[in-house]
């Protein structure tokens, strides 16, 4: 069997590496081609004017602010259940459930708060809504406020999110 | 007894020195900053403005020294001894590198009634002592700051600055020596007239043609000095948080900063008087353009025009926004006012250029030939800041003992080397 050696190249030997000006001088002419370029024509540089551009590669996978669905009839389609925030790792859905007077379902909440201050956003509470009543398809990236109340966000503010990607309703709760 | 002209041209010199020295602090840190963006295909500052007027972001600047104006000035606890001379430190690094730039000329030596005035803020024929001595003070200011910041990193950087200094002052100088010998000469403005004549009839007889050995050694080493990548090792943040002025806050940082930058420009200034002409463009002296006037003003009717127009084009290419920007934030007026302004300008200049041919004047040929040298001046300096710029965001840091080695080992026996040369090719051409 005979042995495999493989012999690594050693660069730097040269005297062309050895004086390095050369090597400056390749890379001064790439820094210098990108300068020219960008100098010549600014608006080609593909960055984002951030805010008064807005992204628009925001697919309907990524997970934005929550929103609480409708049913057809536009009341809310949460029952309650809590799966959400027994899901939640780090504990920021609040819910309080009061008895359902329409005889559409048995509950519903009466208070459904999410800390968004606290939420890291991971999706479990989609994944564990039973009746697809928790959505993160709003697209919206960015929540600003001036004190930290401001960021938990109670039913009416979850309920007047819009879904981003056409589905509106509940596809669980008619 | 001194002239009217002589006095006058002294104060425009001096104020030209304070200027070009002081203003240009603020373009080249909105150059570094935009330049570095546009290398890296980012669009860098282009926002601060006022009312309106961005002038391409160089607002930001100005924005920057009234907020470290404002700032508080705070004071570490920790330092109980020479506090005025930690006050006082990066006062002395910014005022030095200032001094050095003002032994730089502008234009050539005008002449006024018989008169030979120079345009040189100060006016001494011992130009390239005065700038060693007093550019190389700058080490003190940081030597100070570093040691009486009482900071383990603030002295590393302070002595990395000192060993620096030492280790590339010597080839610096050595190089500077064998210009000396060809230029035969320790006034910068003998040696752009030297480097105004022709080598074989062709070649502009350029310090960097002449003697490029030198040229590279002395661009290498005010590298170097002026503490700029990649020999920036005196305040490498990734190893000594910044080096000397890491307690330094507000307009003490400031001056540092500042002081940097100045000493960046003069260093520029330097290497083109030596190295690249000066004020001079190839192949045209002063003599050249005064003797051959009106030929001069027509080609500068010429040129001017044209130049402005390729301005004008550019910038109402470049100061827009992209359709998907809901608010241009006033730049389609901004365009508007900057290309009147221009046009009427380049028209004003024309009508002056016109007057001076059809009404020939000593005074007026030779006050047009010196705002031509400044405007070349400028141009040129501008054109090795850029290089310095883009030199720092291509090539990253050196390891100190890298930069050391690189000094002693080899650019200090290159240029004993090449003074030797230098010296018996002139024993034998018999200069």
């Amino acid at each position: 069997m005979g042995q495999r050696i493989k012999t690594v190249p050693r660069y730097g030997n040269t005297l062309k590496e050895k004086l390095y000006l050369p090597a400056i001088y390749q890379g001064m002419k790439i820094t210098f081609k990108h300068l020219a370029q960008n100098v010549s024509d600014s608006n080609a540089i593909d960055t984002l004017e951030y805010p008064e551009e807005q992204p628009t590669d925001i697919t309907s996978r990524y997970r934005g602010l929550h929103r609480l669905t409708h049913r057809e009839d536009n009341s809310i389609a949460c029952v309650a259940c809590f799966m959400c925030a027994t899901a939640c790792p780090s504990n920021c859905i609040f819910i309080e459930a009061t008895p359902r007077e329409d005889g559409q379902d048995e509950k519903m909440p009466s208070h459904f708060s999410i800390d968004t201050l606290e939420c890291v956003f991971c999706g479990f509470c989609v994944e564990a809504c039973p009746c697809d009543a928790i959505r993160m398809d709003t697209g919206i990236f960015s929540l600003t406020g001036n004190n930290r109340e401001d960021f938990v966000l109670d039913k009416d503010k979850l309920l007047s999110h819009k879904g981003a990607f056409g589905e509106e309703k509940s596809l669980a709760r008619k | 007894m001194m002239s009217t002209a002589s006095i006058v041209i002294a104060l425009l010199s001096f104020a030209l020195g304070a200027l070009l020295a002081l203003l240009m602090i603020p373009i080249l840190v909105w150059l570094e900053r935009r330049g570095a963006g546009l290398i890296q295909d980012r669009l860098g500052p282009n926002r601060t403005n006022i009312g309106g007027f961005r002038l391409g972001g160089v607002v930001q600047s100005f924005a920057d020294v009234v907020k470290l104006l404002l700032k508080e000035e705070y004071y570490p606890n920790h330092i109980k001894k020479g506090r005025g001379l930690l006050m006082f430190a990066p006062i002395i690094t910014f005022v030095s590198a200032l001094l050095a730039f003002m032994v730089i000329p502008f234009a050539d030596n005008i002449i006024i009634d018989g008169e030979s005035l120079a345009v040189q803020p100060l006016p001494i024929d011992y130009g390239v002592l005065w700038y060693l001595s007093i550019g190389s003070i700058g080490v003190i200011g940081m030597f100070f700051g570093g040691w009486l910041s009482h900071n383990k990193y603030s002295l590393l950087g302070a002595s990395r600055a000192g060993s620096m200094m030492i280790g590339y002052e010597l080839p610096l100088g050595l190089s500077v020596l064998s210009l000396v010998l060809t230029y035969n000469s320790i006034g910068f403005n003998d040696m752009v007239h030297w480097q105004s004549q022709t080598l074989f009839g062709f070649l502009p007889a350029w310090g960097m043609i002449v003697q490029p050995l030198a040229g590279i050694i002395l661009i290498i080493s005010l590298f170097a000095e002026t503490n700029r990548a990649p020999f920036s090792v005196a305040e490498g943040e990734s190893e000594i948080v910044a080096g000397f002025f890491t307690e330094f806050t507000a307009m003490k940082f400031a001056l540092y900063f500042m002081g940097e930058y100045v000493a960046m420009n003069t260093a520029s200034a330097v290497i083109i008087t030596m190295l690249f002409g000066g004020y001079q463009l190839p192949w045209v002296d002063t003599e050249l353009l005064l003797s051959n006037f009106n030929n001069f003003a027509f080609s500068l009717m010429l040129v001017i025009p044209i130049f402005v127009f390729i301005i004008i084009k550019w910038m109402k290419k470049n100061n827009r926004v992209r359709p998907t920007v809901s608010s241009d934030g006033g730049r389609a007026f901004e365009t508007k006012v900057l290309t009147i302004a221009l046009t009427t300008m380049t028209i004003l200049v024309e009508v002056i250029l016109i007057v001076l041919v059809l009404f020939p004047s000593d005074l007026g040929s030779s006050i047009t030939v010196m705002l031509f040298q400044i405007a070349t001046f400028v141009v040129k300096l501008m054109m090795f800041n850029i290089f310095f710029i883009l030199v720092r965001w291509t090539l990253p840091r050196f390891r100190y003992d890298q930069v050391q080695h690189l000094g002693w080992y080899y650019l200090l026996p290159l240029s004993i080397f090449n003074i030797f040369v230098t010296a018996i090719v002139i024993v034998i051409v018999g200069v």
